[in-house]
């Protein structure tokens, strides 16, 4: 343990090393106008960059010295210049990446700051958003609680998932492995058409059609229900996860479906048994994609639930429909300020997190079964 | 399981899809909207083309040619002015809009009548004059007969309540616009302000409570101010317990923090952080309130009244021993400035040593339109203002001049 630590700087000085090395090697090397050219427009860029943060009038001037290096690098040194271009085009994505998770967060301090709670004898910020389960912003002492909108968003997924997920593989083995071909090259397109349809007309139809039935028919109190708006996200992540899906089954190689068919086992067997398991990790990413899309819709939550935050008991309950994390950001943006305005961004915190550990999640399962099954290591 | 993988291409490709499903509904398309578009070459009456030389100027030559309008008439009026309050603004500037176009009386969208139709309340003007030209006439100015020039302009100026109120007083324009009454903007007593303005109210600003129509032919046309306050306050679930069908409240509110919430639990609730723990849902939007009234059995909700209607239906308000009907001839109604969720539209004339009613001809020419049926269908309800009820206009049409 001991030598480790001693050994590790040591590395990672000498690779410094070496790469300085390399660096002032390859400056020695390359033509003296191309140096320069390379220098000025980074140091434009960065300039670009930092007047850009202080919102100083002379981010144009920066800029502007960017595109003159880019474009006298381009005619001399095409080569040299295309690789410093994409090398900035994609430090600059990570970079404002970066920079929204950062304003997401930062915007979102000042009632977090303001509702921590102990735990322990430790402060916790924004504990206090989740340890009550009232969100009341107009009235004298407001309450902004967190829960009732992460109910929603998880009933909704469920609902979704429980929707698009079975349908969604089902219909991708059905095109890819069972359907005669002319009805495949049909289908496919089509579905994929269907992910096109915007949120709002899939909202509107919920709003004007299955949310008025679903009052009467289950006898509720007004319209808005989790299960409804469940099912609508879930058609709309449908063609997300049939169309991952499907070309994660098509890619399973020909050669061990025609192996196990040829010891003897029925298309069925096949199917279950080879197929499927192969092509696991697509599948289980294309429901993932699913999921994802599911907890990020926004305009068909914002135009079918109710928009009142509340929590539903039993906590299960599915049949009304009160507000996710997306339609309390749709709903309020307009007319919110201060705390309240914050306590958005902490929905949209939440979503953030959310979905960058299933994206993380769906990574690792990926990864763990290509080993398992592929054979890939 | 035993057929090739690969794709047969060559029958039906994405491509090929694509372009003919594309096509299908470009054709569909097409097919639809060739019968759409009747009117929509109508131009927008011009509205502003003596916005440009201002205000100062014109008022202050008004109070000269003011005072012999009705006398001479023919000596050339200057241009009207207005400014002030954004929520009088749409009622006032399409009032100018409309009286700038002067339109002919065989216009039929926005004088008068032709085959397709005719404005509302025409039955009670049928005249052969030009829209501006009927109305200026009646105070001795002379007829221009001709569209897009009246016999005098009029330009509406945006800004605020208070600003309004002080251009008027300061003379800089003819009329001041404001939302709220002058007393409280500029810290008057109500004895300067019968002094030195005249208040005309040529619309008001409200949300009557509305009730679904199974509530409504169930019997329920009215309610207390105390019943509406426990609906909203969840202490009445049920509209069995006011008199109705055993059937639970859908109780629609509007949006957290946005005017008509807030104005909703400082004049219903009294308190404008009063609790509203019986909504069970909340809708930014007239159109969505309506939508949701119409779709939903049991609704109460508060709106805009230009979104009421057949399925939605205003009712009758019991507050402090007084009832306000919805009929707009009864002696109290919803209509009323006294109704707890209305408010007055001001438009502010200041009275002068050549006026001393407060309302020279041209301003008085200028209103008389917005107290017709006519200006209260187009300019105060078409814009989701509450028009005036048949008392409150004859109270109004008092202020002004006598026509000559």
């Amino acid at each position: 343990m001991a030598t480790n630590h001693q050994r590790d700087p040591d590395g990672w000085q000498s690779r410094l090393a070496s790469r300085f090395a390399r660096f002032a090697e390859f400056v020695q090397d390359t033509e003296n106008d191309a140096v320069a050219v390379g220098a000025l427009g980074t140091v434009a860029l960065l300039g670009a960059f930092a007047s850009f943060l202080v919102t100083s009038p002379y981010t144009s001037v920066f800029l502007a010295g960017f595109l003159a290096a880019v474009v006298y690098g381009w005619v001399r040194h095409q080569e040299l210049a295309a690789r410093g271009v994409t090398l900035a085009m994609t430090v600059s994505t990570v970079v404002i990446l970066a920079l929204i998770t950062f304003f997401i967060f930062y915007e979102a301090w000042p009632i977090l700051a303001d509702r921590s709670g102990t735990v322990f004898g430790v402060t916790v910020p924004g504990l206090g958003m989740f340890t009550t389960t009232a969100w009341n912003p107009a009235t004298a002492s407001p309450k902004y609680s967190m829960l009732p909108m992460i109910q929603g968003t998880v009933l909704v997924t469920l609902v979704a998932t429980a929707v698009a997920g079975p349908l969604g593989v089902a219909a991708a083995l059905f095109i890819s492995e069972i359907a005669p071909p002319a009805v495949r090259e049909l289908v496919k397109p089509g579905v994929e058409i269907l992910a096109g349809i915007p949120s709002i007309v899939y909202g509107f139809l919920g709003f004007t059609v299955l949310s008025p039935w679903a009052s009467d028919a289950f006898d509720l109190v007004g319209q808005g229900t989790y299960l409804f708006v469940g099912i609508v996200v879930g058609l709309m992540a449908l063609p997300t996860v049939v169309s991952v899906a499907e070309d994660a089954i098509n890619s399973v190689p020909e050669s061990m479906k025609s192996g196990s068919l040829a010891l003897g086992t029925t298309d069925w067997q096949t199917m279950t048994t080879v197929t499927i398991p192969t092509a696991f990790s697509g599948v289980s990413a294309a429901v993932l994609l699913g999921v994802g899309r599911a907890i990020g819709e926004t305009m068909a939550a914002t135009v079918m639930l109710r928009n009142t935050p509340t929590v539903a008991e039993p906590l299960y309950n599915v049949f009304y429909g009160f507000e996710t994390l997306t339609s309390l950001i749709a709903a309020n943006y307009g007319s919110s300020s201060g705390l309240q305005k914050d306590a958005l961004f902490v929905a949209g915190c939440i979503l953030f997190v959310s979905v960058l550990a299933l994206s993380i999640g769906s990574q690792l399962i990926e990864r763990r079964m290509d080993r398992k099954v592929g054979g890939v290591e | 399981m035993t057929r090739d993988s690969e794709r047969p291409a060559d029958r039906v490709s994405r491509r090929k899809f694509l372009l003919t499903s594309g096509a299908i509904g470009a054709a569909g398309l097409a097919g639809c909207s060739s019968g759409g578009d009747e009117d929509t070459a109508t131009p927008e009456p011009e509205n502003d083309d003596g916005g440009s030389s201002d205000g100062s100027d014109g008022s202050s030559s008004d109070e000269e040619t003011s005072g012999d309008a009705s006398s001479s008439g023919a000596s050339e009026p200057s241009l009207l002015t207005g400014e002030g309050s954004s929520t009088v603004f749409p009622i006032a500037n399409k009032g100018a809009s409309y009286w700038n176009g002067n339109a002919p009386p065989s216009d039929g969208e926005y004088w008068g009548e032709n085959d397709e139709g005719s404005v509302p309340g025409w039955s009670e003007v049928e005249t052969d004059m030009h829209l501006a030209d009927y109305f200026a006439s009646q105070y001795g100015f002379e007829a221009t007969g001709t569209r897009s020039s009246p016999p005098y302009r009029a330009t509406i100026g945006l800004s605020h309540s208070g600003t309004g109120c002080e251009a008027v007083t300061s003379g800089r324009v003819d009329i001041g616009n404001s939302s709220g009454p002058i007393t409280a903007e500029l810290g008057w007593s109500e004895e300067k302000r019968d002094e030195e303005v005249v208040d005309h109210v040529l619309g008001r600003d409200g949300q009557p409570i509305v009730v679904s129509q199974d509530i409504y032919d169930a019997g329920i046309d009215q309610l207390t101010a105390e019943q509406v306050r426990k609906i909203y306050q969840d202490e009445i679930t049920n509209w069995s317990e006011i008199g109705g069908p055993d059937q639970e409240i859908f109780c629609i509110g509007r949006a957290v923090g946005s005017g008509t919430d807030t104005s909703f639990r400082l004049n219903m609730l009294g308190d404008a952080e009063a609790e509203m723990s019986g909504v069970d849902t909340r809708q930014g939007q007239n159109q969505g309130v309506a939508q949701l009234v119409r779709q939903n059995e049991g609704a109460i909700a508060y709106m805009a009244l230009a979104f009421t209607g057949d399925a939605v239906r205003p009712i009758s308000l019991e507050f402090d021993g007084t009832v306000y009907e919805t009929s707009p001839d009864a002696e109290n109604t919803i209509f009323d400035s006294e109704y707890p969720l209305n408010r007055d539209l001001h438009m502010y004339t200041q009275i002068t040593e050549d006026t001393p009613s407060g309302t020279d001809m041209r301003e008085g020419a200028f209103m008389r339109m917005f107290l017709t049926t006519f200006g209260q269908q187009v300019f105060v309800e078409a814009n989701n203002y509450i028009p005036l009820p048949t008392a409150d206009l004859e109270a109004e049409m008092a202020k002004l001049p006598d026509t000559a």
